[in-house]
């Protein structure tokens, strides 16, 4: 049975702010493929994953898309609306299908306003959510493709909460934007190395520890950035 | 009152812009100081003048990578208006000049107070979050020539000066692409009348014709700061 505390940030709420929420959340449905805004737009309500995972990318101008940012239940899509409610600069994308839940705009504009420790741990996500982007733009410049698709399996992993990611090269090439050809060779390496198994689309994770390692550094700095900013304020509050 | 020449802090209401300014003293800014590191406690807010500072994503510890630049239209430290404390990227001087500098607590203690200063903080932040999504896509998909040409239009308009001084080295290392790299662009840019480069100083010549070579990043940029600004 689903629950609004399968997303960490919504269980992170204090007391309080839980029982003002508890009644404006609405569960969803999210689909693969399903746009929850478009670049330029201005969010009608954020959206705190559960199962589903949704990726934020950079659409350029001649319709090349590069990813910077990946949500799951650790976090929350619409992050401008706690800044004031202005349009992203991104597209969000479900990526996997699964449920979430929606808090409507004007009940977040309100959350905002009241301030306090609601506040405190949206912001904080939202600056996790800077840094992961800071770093993928590093990321995309500096590190080996084997490198990038670890890195993105290992955060899909994280948020899908399993050992197996239904996830086709192409997808995945979308997402890091390159070459599907450098992803199955990438693949290929992985697979023959017994890290992953790779079969239609499905892909099953097989040793963990040895693919973090082979993963660049950016996987594990955006994750500690999360644990740093969003959940640390309210521990300290607490 | 002083003239702030931050246009941040000029967007502020007279009252509210005394209020800051009381609280910070003018510093120098000398080129490639290291004024912050990723991962420390945040000691100081800076709101650039005449000089310009690079965000840097360290890779392997080491300062990496460009991924954004403050000059007087922004501040550096905005993630204290996120109630963060840990600074979040590497931050490194890249054009001499002046900035106004504020100890963090006072800083903090100001936006607790000053409304102005918490929606200006807030608005910038949205602006930096656009200049790091595309810088995503730019790393991964503009050329070196394109990218290049930004470069110099962002260092161009945060100078206030048709001329500064840069290094193909620190280019490259700014631009993350090998040194010769650099020199085969800036090469380009200059057969066609649009820099003149000698011994490390870049002079802007031909500001339209740069702006028509630079990647549109630069334009999104903008459009980003007038979006919330202008």
């Amino acid at each position: 049975m689903e629950h609004p505390h399968h997303n960490q940030l919504l269980a992170a709420l204090p007391e309080a702010d839980w029982a003002k929420w508890r009644d404006l959340l609405e569960p969803v449905t999210l689909a693969y493929g399903q746009v929850l805004f478009e670049s330029g737009t201005t969010p009608t309500s954020a959206i705190f994953p559960t199962t589903a995972v949704v990726s934020l990318s950079y659409l350029t101008r001649d319709g090349a898309s590069a990813e910077f940012a990946v949500v799951g239940n650790e976090g929350v899509v619409g992050v401008s609306l706690f800044m004031g409610g202005h349009a992203m600069p991104g597209r969000a994308l479900v990526q996997s299908a699964g449920q979430g839940y929606r808090l409507r705009a004007s009940a977040v504009r309100a959350a905002v306003e009241s301030g306090g420790a609601v506040l405190q741990l949206l912001l904080g996500y939202t600056e996790s959510l800077i840094m992961q982007t800071a770093q993928t733009a590093a990321c995309n410049r500096h590190h080996s493709i084997a490198q990038q698709v670890s890195r993105r399996l290992l955060m899909g992993l994280d948020r899908a909460q399993s050992e197996e990611l239904t996830m086709t090269q192409e997808a995945v090439a979308n997402l890091i934007g390159v070459r599907r050809e450098g992803v199955t060779a990438a693949a290929q390496k992985l697979q023959a190395a017994g890290l992953i198994r790779y079969r239609r689309g499905h892909i099953a994770v097989l040793d963990r520890a040895r693919l973090e390692r082979q993963a660049c550094e950016c996987y594990a700095v955006a994750k500690k950035a999360y644990h740093r900013y969003s959940l640390q304020p309210l521990a300290l509050a607490a | 009152m002083a003239i702030a020449q931050n246009q941040l802090i000029e967007r502020l209401p007279r009252q509210e812009r005394a209020s800051l300014l009381a609280v910070c003293e003018t510093v120098t800014l000398t080129l490639e100081e290291v004024v912050c590191e990723r991962g420390k406690a945040t000691r100081h807010v800076w709101f650039p003048v005449d000089g310009f500072i690079s965000m840097v994503a360290p890779i392997d510890g080491k300062p990496a990578l460009e991924v954004g630049m403050v000059g007087r239209e922004g501040m550096l430290g905005a993630h204290l208006g996120l109630g963060v404390d840990t600074v979040p990227l590497h931050a490194l001087v890249q054009g001499a000049g002046s900035a106004w500098r504020v100890s963090a607590s006072s800083f903090r203690g100001q936006l607790a107070r000053n409304p102005a200063l918490q929606r200006v903080v807030n608005r910038y932040l949205f602006v930096l979050m656009a200049q790091l999504t595309g810088s995503a896509a730019c790393l991964r998909f503009h050329k070196i020539g394109p990218r290049l040409a930004r470069w110099l239009l962002m260092s161009h308009d945060r100078a206030r000066a048709d001329r500064f001084h840069v290094t193909h080295e620190f280019l490259a290392y700014m631009l993350g692409v090998r040194r010769v790299g650099v020199t085969t662009a800036a090469s380009a840019l200059q057969r066609t009348g649009l820099i003149e480069y000698h011994r490390g100083e870049m002079t802007v010549l031909d500001r339209q014709g740069l702006e028509a070579a630079a990647c549109d990043c630069y334009v999104n940029d903008s459009k980003a700061y007038a979006d919330q600004f202008g």
